[in-house]
C-alpha cells in the first residue's frame, strides 16, 4: 500500500511551511477594500483585499479591530499590518489582519472623493429633498457622545437662547470602528421613539482619521433618510463631512448648530412685541386718518349750516322772479309804445279825421252808399259832414270808371 | 388657530402689519386684520411657552425597550 497523508496533514504542513517563513509571518501589504462584512455575533471582519491583477482573502479578529480609528468600507486603499495562514476548514490561505490604516490622506481622500460622486449621483446630497428646519423648535433631540466637549457647546448655546426647550440625547460613538452605526442609529431611534423638532449629529474637532464616522455611507444615509430635520455639526469650521452634505442643514461648529436649532427666544419675544406695538400703531393711525377726513367732510358748508341750500336755492329763485318781472316790464313798455303808434296810425285812419280834412260820408236809410249804381234819381240820401247831416235829392248821376278803383 | 405652525403665524403676522401700516385697507378690513393680527400674536407668545426645559437620554434597556431617563 502506498504511503498517504490526511487532508488535515496536508494543511497543517503547509501551514508549518508558511509559519515559518519570517516574511509571511508580519509584514505590510497595500491593497483596496472589498465584500467588507462585519459580522456583528462574533465581532469579526471578512473581506477580500486585492489590486488590479489579484485577490486574497483577509479576516480581522474582534480582539484586533475593537480599536480601529475608522470604519473600513469597500473601495478604501488601506495599508494592513498581518500574518499569512491556512483556514484549514476550507482548504485556503488568508491573511490574517492585525491592523489596518487608510492607505495616507491621498488614499482616504479618494475614497472619499469616489463615495460623494456616487452618493451624490444617488441624490443623497439633492438640495431639493432636504428639508427646511423649523424656526421655531422646543424639542431638540441630539447624537453625539454623552463625553464629549460637542455636546457642552451645544447644550449650553441651547438654553442660552431658548431657556425652555427641550432635549433629548442618543448618547453615541462618534469615532472608531463602532461610530456609523450608533450615529445611525440615534437617528433612527430619534425618528421613531421621540417626537423632536429638529436633530443635531456631531463631534468636535479631531483628526481627519477621527471624523470618518461622518464619511461613512451608513451615516449619510441614515441623515438623508430622517424625516426629521437634521443639522450636521462636525468638527470645526475648515471640517467637510459627507454628513454635512447629506443634513438639511450645516453648521460650522456644535455651538453654530444649537444657534441654527433654536430660535433665540428672547429676540422673538421681542419681535412679537414690537408686531404688537406696531400692529396698534398702524390701527391708531388708520383711525385718526378716517377721523381726520370724516372731519373734513363735516367741515363742509352743507352739515355746517344746513339751510344753506335752501336759502341759496331762495335766492336763485327771487333773482329769477326779479329778472323775469324786469323782461316783463321790458316787454309791456315796447308793447305799449307799439300801441299808441299803431293808436295814432288808427286815428289817421278815423272817419272824423277823414271828415275834418272835407271828405263827406253819402248815406242812404243809413247804408254807406260807394256805388252809384245803389241810387237813382229823386232818392233822398244823407250826406254827413264834419259838423252835421244834409239832406239832399238825386238830381242826376253819371258812372265813372277809375282804373285804380 | 391652535394647529397653526409658529413660524406660519409669524409669517402671518409681519403680512398683517405690513398691510396694516400701508394704510391701503378699508376701515373694516382694518379691524379684522388687527384682530387676526392680535390673536396670532397672542398665538406666538403662547407658543413660545410651550416647552418645559427637560434633558433626558433615550435609551434601550435592558429589556430592550426604549425609555427617556431624566439627564438632569
Amino acid at each position: 500500500m502506498k504511503s498517504f497523508i490526511t487532508v488535515t496533514d496536508l494543511n497543517n504542513y503547509i501551514n508549518r511551511l508558511l509559519e515559518s517563513d519570517l516574511l509571511l509571518a508580519d509584514f505590510w501589504i497595500k491593497g483596496e477594500l472589498s465584500g467588507f462584512k462585519w459580522y456583528q455575533k462574533s465581532g469579526h471582519m471578512y473581506f477580500t483585499l486585492k489590486d488590479n491583477k489579484s485577490s486574497i482573502s483577509c479576516v480581522m479578529f474582534k480582539s484586533r479591530n475593537r480599536n480601529l480609528k475608522f470604519a473600513p468600507e469597500d473601495g478604501m486603499e488601506v495599508l494592513i499590518r498581518g500574518y499569512v495562514s491556512i483556514f484549514a476548514p476550507q482548504g485556503k490561505y488568508q491573511l490574517y489582519v492585525e491592523e489596518i490604516q487608510p492607505y495616507g490622506k491621498g488614499g482616504l481622500y479618494l475614497y472619499l472623493e469616489r463615495l460623494k460622486e456616487k452618493l451624490s449621483k444617488a441624490g443623497y446630497f439633492a438640495v431639493e429633498n432636504k428639508k427646511p428646519v423649523p424656526q421655531m423648535v422646543n424639542r431638540v433631540g441630539i447624537v453625539t457622545s454623552q463625553d464629549g466637549a460637542a455636546l457642552r457647546d451645544i447644550l449650553r448655546v441651547l438654553r442660552q437662547r431658548h431657556s425652555s426647550v427641550e432635549i433629548i440625547l442618543v448618547n453615541s460613538s462618534v469615532q472608531g470602528i463602532n461610530a456609523p452605526a450608533e450615529l445611525a442609529d440615534g437617528l433612527l431611534l430619534l425618528n421613531e421613539h421621540a417626537y423632536v423638532d429638529v436633530i443635531i449629529i456631531g463631534r468636535g474637532g479631531g483628526s481627519f482619521e477621527d471624523l470618518m464616522a461622518f464619511n461613512s455611507e451608513e451615516v449619510v444615509k441614515a441623515i438623508y433618510n430622517s424625516r426629521i430635520p437634521v443639522i450636521s455639526a462636525v468638527g470645526h469650521e475648515v471640517d467637510y463631512s459627507l454628513s454635512d452634505l447629506a443634513a438639511d442643514l450645516r453648521a460650522a461648529t456644535p455651538t453654530q448648530a444649537a444657534q441654527l436649532a433654536v430660535p433665540d427666544l428672547i429676540s422673538l419675544r421681542k419681535d412679537i412685541i414690537k408686531y404688537q406695538d406696531q400692529l396698534v400703531k398702524a390701527m391708531n393711525r388708520k383711525i385718526s386718518y378716517d377721523k381726520e377726513l370724516l372731519d373734513r367732510i363735516m367741515m363742509n358748508k352743507v352739515w355746517q349750516e344746513p339751510d344753506y341750500m335752501v336759502k341759496n336755492r331762495q335766492e336763485i329763485l327771487l333773482n329769477l322772479e326779479k329778472t323775469m318781472h324786469k323782461n316783463m316790464a321790458m316787454v309791456l313798455k315796447e308793447k305799449s309804445s307799439q300801441f299808441s303808434v299803431l293808436l295814432k296810425a288808427l286815428d289817421n285812419l278815423s272817419p272824423i279825421k277823414i271828415i275834418q280834412r272835407g271828405y263827406a260820408v253819402l248815406r242812404k236809410n243809413n247804408q254807406v252808399i260807394r256805388n252809384v249804381d245803389e241810387v237813382a234819381r229823386g232818392e233822398l240820401l244823407q250826406i254827413t259832414v264834419q259838423n252835421g247831416d244834409i239832406e239832399v235829392e238825386v238830381k242826376a248821376k253819371e258812372k265813372i270808371i277809375r282804373w285804380n278803383a | 388657530m391652535e394647529c397653526l405652525k409658529f413660524e406660519d403665524a409669524l409669517k402671518q403676522l409681519e403680512k398683517i402689519v405690513e398691510e396694516l401700516e400701508s394704510g391701503e385697507l378699508e376701515l373694516e378690513e382694518s379691524i379684522a386684520a388687527f384682530e387676526k393680527g392680535v390673536n396670532l400674536s397672542l398665538h406666538c407668545q403662547q407658543e413660545l411657552k410651550k416647552a418645559d426645559g427637560k434633558i433626558q437620554k433615550l435609551i434601550k434597556n435592558l429589556e430592550g425597550e426604549f425609555e427617556l431617563i431624566e439627564l438632569e
